[in-house]
């Protein structure tokens, strides 16, 4: 619906009013762009300024071996930063990794997030409480969350080895989480989840807010029950919304950093990278900036390639 | 009872339930901060069931609260957040409305400029920005924080607000043009008051992303007089141990601005909005 | 545009301090470390950065008594102190030189003095100062010897520390043991004695440079040549290996808590000392002020490294203070650097709990604080970390390879090797 709307007006032919050019239609056709870019051109002019300059700018800086000192000389490498980028076994490691987290942490937060949202969109006593509730993970600040998940993954009896070992009897001894891989990327996971979950609901409750009653009413007397009123009305209605969530979901899954940083730091001996935390390391620990810009727009560039699918395909089935 | 009334009291049961589990499992790493940031040995923590502290003290709040100039950051924070907040819900509001409704050469190109910007790290920018807001004398102020606060969130506000403006129904928009309404008009007395949730959503990151924003607050600020409170927080950890009591009561004020926000702003989750407005 | 002819500006004022400094006589500054310095009289103002946290007792000290006694004795000069929280101090020090707008002064850790003086960004002291070499013979060795880079000095020590053997005396004492272990030979006859009882012999959070050099340097080991060219013979070097082992050896036998390994989360080390989980832990005199406030029924004792074939050997930490070279106004700098490293202001920060790097305050300190003393003795011995711009990725990469040593993935030996020719690596980059 939405991104086909927005599609199909981006690529549309401009179109002529009338075909005769007549000095008023030529008038309001000017005032008419005249007002559209004094609607976009201020934001946009920020934007670009404060965003796609230094962007532009890091990406020169990439093909750079630069030197921070003032007046230093940074020598020009091409695309060296990248292949080397490419050619490195803790590079390519951290892209899978959080690859395994963003395919961890969407599909819940989405699933939770809409649950949530749909709980709470009916006059529930409560509900206002409930959704503060909710939304103290999104408030919580990140050094603080990342303490406390810290020590409830603890190697001794913090409380995720109290759930997994003593109530769900998964494993037979505690867990050292942060020792390993897999296990690290787990307790990032659920950390990484929790503190969204309150953020897709948000916003699918403001998407379901806007889903005009009659349309659920009209269903109802059909005699759709609350699941199927859920598919056939709640659904198709918040597909903007969906969209929305999930490019972004997977953009902030790819570009997660804040929590690795503060939880492992990448470790132990790189096993737990993802691109930013690496690029960190390389930038401001061994002052490689060149070489860290490089891993930041290797990654910008995969985002983007994989938006870029996912938009298509949400076209495509909305198309058919 | 009948069969209706049964059939709600159990649809709220089994919605309580659910909510309920949900909201303990969220909630309890927060209650532990809360109940840490009454205790006063705080250098280690406490055991994760250890909610309840023993001699309960307000000291760490008093601390906090009492140390040099908290009150002085948490206005700091406030003007920037405050001011960003209106900046970014209005110029994000205003793009995603021309994305949406209106026609102009160079939509495609700005409206993918805007997508692609989303896919950037931040962190990535940090030394470029960091040398433009140099050049352009927007170092150490808290007014130099408000243009790249404001800029870096138009990306994802305005993807967000466009994406709602989408389910505006168009016939509202071109009834008002037949009735002779101009751009400004129609943004104005039929977009806004109908994108009201996601207005209301815009207000509620845009004020948590600038309130709670730290790694460029960090980079550009170094006079005490300009500094904002999540620094002034992370001020209160130390090199070899932290008073993590100190700590949480400090994030524990610092989240209630925020908490005020949201439950201001959530009032606007209300259902029906659009309801009617296409009959007649 | 302005920012640049200010730099420019700047550059030419330096260099005409610099100058000024160095003409080495009549007027500039003299030999005394708490003078008056120059002729002329000083004026504008100073920007220091350091980390103390908010509130702390050393920000109180520094904001209350050192500043306004330094400004008293040199009125028109103004002191501005910056905090910054010590785990963002690195990153914003490296925007500030990307940008240009590095501050006066910095209380810098030890180990970023050879990285910040190889970027360029500061200034020489043993050429801008004439009393440089009155003012560094003050300073323990070890602390002096974190400011030399390329045959000049970038710093002078602020303040220092080093880490002692802690011990619990009920734990030895429960297990049998009437004094905590001298040697390392001690320390591993007691493990097995101590693991009966229910306590790790020693516990430690990381396998880093800072938690294994004084395992190692006390073996007889090394890390690198006297020049910081090369690890290859040094790190890998029998002794050093025999150092390694002990630890590895401790962890095979179960003494020693997987702590080491990383990963936050388990019991802390001194947690674990206070509660008799664990019998020894390496530490700094940090440790008496938390131990007093968190474990106040716990009495906290302290005694040398184990002692290894190379001796009771252990590692110095602290911070340095730096003049950057965009300073505008070195003068006044440097003489607010001067009043840092005097007697007073060192004696001032000892009391509340920055270890002085003035070596002739050995005896006056024991009675600013009672537990300073088991740390001036292993002072005396104590060595820096490899002073190179290349430690901190040497140290990430020596860590991960003790760490896979211990966890049993390969050898010492072949740990170590790898570590040597990889530091080989760095340090080559190092010295184009």
């Amino acid at each position: 619906m939405v991104s086909t709307q927005l599609t199909a007006q981006l690529s549309a032919e401009p179109t002529t009013i009338s075909r005769r050019p007549s000095a008023a239609g030529r008038r309001r056709r000017r005032r008419g762009v005249f007002a559209a870019y004094a609607f976009v051109l201020p934001g946009f002019a920020l934007y670009a300024l404060v965003m796609l300059y230094p962007a532009v700018q890091t990406l020169l800086l990439s093909m750079r071996d630069w030197h921070i000192a003032p007046g230093a000389v940074s020598p020009w490498v091409g695309i060296a930063n990248y292949t080397k980028a490419f050619g490195d076994p803790i590079f390519l490691n951290s892209l899978l990794n959080s690859a395994v987290y963003t395919a961890v942490t969407v599909p819940l937060q989405i699933v939770i997030g809409l649950g949530l949202a749909v709980l709470l969109d009916s006059k529930l006593p409560g509900r206002t409480a409930f959704r503060v509730l909710f939304y103290l993970p999104v408030v919580t600040s990140w050094v603080v969350v990342s303490l406390l998940f810290q020590y409830m993954f603890s190697s001794g009896d913090g409380a995720a080895n109290a759930v997994v070992v003593d109530l769900l009897h998964v494993v037979p001894n505690n867990v050292a989480w942060f020792q390993g891989r897999w296990t690290a990327i787990a307790a990032i996971c659920i950390l990484g989840t929790w503190k969204g979950i309150g953020w897709s609901m948000l916003i699918f409750l403001a998407a379901l807010t806007g889903v005009p009653k009659e349309l659920h009413e009209a269903a109802a007397i059909d005699g759709a029950g609350a699941f199927k009123r859920f598919q056939h009305v709640s659904l198709p209605s918040i597909r903007p919304a969906m969209t929305v969530v999930v490019i972004l979901l997977v953009i902030g899954g790819f570009n997660v950093f804040i929590s690795v940083f503060l939880m492992t730091g990448g470790g132990p001996d790189n096993q737990t990278q993802v691109p930013l935390t690496y690029m960190y390391d390389q930038a401001f620990k061994y002052y490689k900036f060149g070489y860290g810009s490089a891993i930041s727009f290797s990654l910008t560039a995969l985002v983007l390639v994989i938006s870029g699918i996912q938009y298509w395909w949400t076209r495509r089935s909305t198309r058919m | 009872m009948t069969t209706s009334q049964r059939r709600r009291r159990i649809d709220y049961a089994i919605r309580y339930l659910i909510l309920g589990t949900a909201a303990a499992v969220l909630v309890y790493p927060f209650l532990y901060m809360l109940s840490t940031s009454f205790k006063t040995r705080s250098l280690v923590l406490g055991a994760p069931l250890d909610l309840i502290p023993s001699n309960p003290t307000l000291d760490n709040y008093a601390q906090a609260l009492g140390a040099n100039n908290f009150g002085r950051y948490f206005v700091n924070s406030a003007m920037v957040a405050v001011v960003s907040t209106a900046l970014i819900v209005a110029l994000s509001s205003m793009m995603a409305y021309a994305f949406s409704r209106l026609t102009f050469p160079g939509k495609r190109v700005l409206f993918t400029a805007i997508v692609v910007g989303l896919a950037i790290p931040t962190m990535m920018l940090i030394i470029p920005q960091f040398l433009l807001a140099r050049d352009l004398h927007l170092l150490n102020s808290l007014q130099g924080l408000v243009p790249f606060y404001v800029g870096t969130a138009l990306g994802f506000n305005t993807f967000l607000l466009a994406g709602f403006f989408e389910t505006i129904p168009r016939e509202l928009d071109e009834a008002m043009i037949v009735d002779g309404a101009g751009p400004w008009r129609r943004y104005w007395s039929l977009a806004l008051p109908l994108a009201r949730p996601a207005l209301a959503t815009t207000v509620i990151f845009a004020f948590l992303g600038t309130w709670d924003e730290f790694a460029w607050a960090l980079t550009v600020l170094n006079d005490t007089d300009v500094r904002t409170l999540p620094i002034a927080i992370s001020l209160f950890q130390g090199q070899h141990s932290t008073s993590w009591g100190l700590v949480f009561a400090a994030s524990m004020i610092a989240i209630v601005p925020v908490l005020i926000v949201y439950i201001v702003f959530q009032r606007f989750f209300v259902a029906g909005l659009t309801t009617g407005a296409v009959k007649g | 545009m302005i920012s640049r002819s200010k730099v420019a500006w700047a550059a030419v004022a330096a260099g005409m301090l610099a100058l000024t400094g160095c003409s080495g006589g009549a007027g500039a500054a003299t030999a005394a470390p708490t003078g008056s310095g120059s002729a002329a009289p000083l004026s504008g103002t100073v920007t220091f950065w350091h980390a103390y946290s908010a509130d702390s007792p050393e920000v109180k000290t520094l904001e209350t008594t050192i500043i306004p006694a330094f400004e008293k004795k040199n009125p028109g000069v103004t002191v501005k102190d910056v905090a910054v929280p010590y785990d963002q101090l690195h990153q914003k020090l490296v925007t500030a030189v990307a940008g240009d707008v590095l501050p006066d002064l910095v209380r810098a850790d030890i180990g970023w003095v050879p990285e910040l003086a190889n970027l360029g960004v500061l200034v020489p002291l043993d050429t801008s100062m004439s009393d440089f070499t009155t003012l560094s013979d003050q300073s323990y060795p070890g602390s002096l010897a974190t400011n030399k880079w390329k045959g000049h000095y970038y710093g002078l020590p602020l303040d220092t520390n080093t880490r002692v053997l802690l011990y619990n005396a009920d734990v030895l004492k429960k297990a049998g043991i009437a004094e905590p272990p001298a040697t390392v030979t001690d320390l591993v006859a007691a493990a097995p004695k101590l693991k009966a009882v229910g306590a790790s012999a020693f516990a430690d959070n990381g396998a880093g440079g800072w938690n294994v050099l004084p395992w190692i340097w006390s073996a007889g080991g090394q890390i690198t040549d006297p020049d910081v060219t090369k690890a290859t013979g040094y790190l890998n070097s029998a002794a050093s290996i025999a150092g390694v082992q002990t630890l590895v050896d401790l962890y095979k036998g179960g003494y020693l808590p997987d702590i080491i390994l990383g990963g936050e989360g388990g019991v802390s080390t001194s947690d674990g000392l206070a509660t008799g989980k664990y019998a020894t832990i390496l530490d700094g005199p940090w440790m008496y002020p938390i131990f007093a406030s968190q474990y106040p029924d716990f009495k906290l004792t302290a005694a040398q490294v184990p002692q290894g074939a190379g001796g009771s050997i252990s590692v110095v930490g602290g911070e340095d203070i730096v003049l950057t070279k965009s300073s505008k106004n070195q003068a006044a700098a440097t003489e607010f650097m001067r009043y840092m490293v005097s007697e007073e202001a060192q004696l001032a920060m000892a009391k509340v709990g920055q270890m002085p790097v003035l070596a002739n305050l050995g005896d006056k300190l024991t009675s600013v604080n009672g537990y300073y003393a088991p740390f001036i003795t292993q002072l005396a011995t104590a060595r820096p970390r490899p002073v190179t711009p290349a430690w901190s990725e040497m140290d990430a990469m020596l860590q991960d390879e003790v760490r896979s040593a211990i966890k049993g993935d390969k050898s010492v030996k072949s740990a170590l090797d790898e570590a040597a020719s990889k530091a080989d690596a760095l340090l080559a980059n190092v010295q184009k």
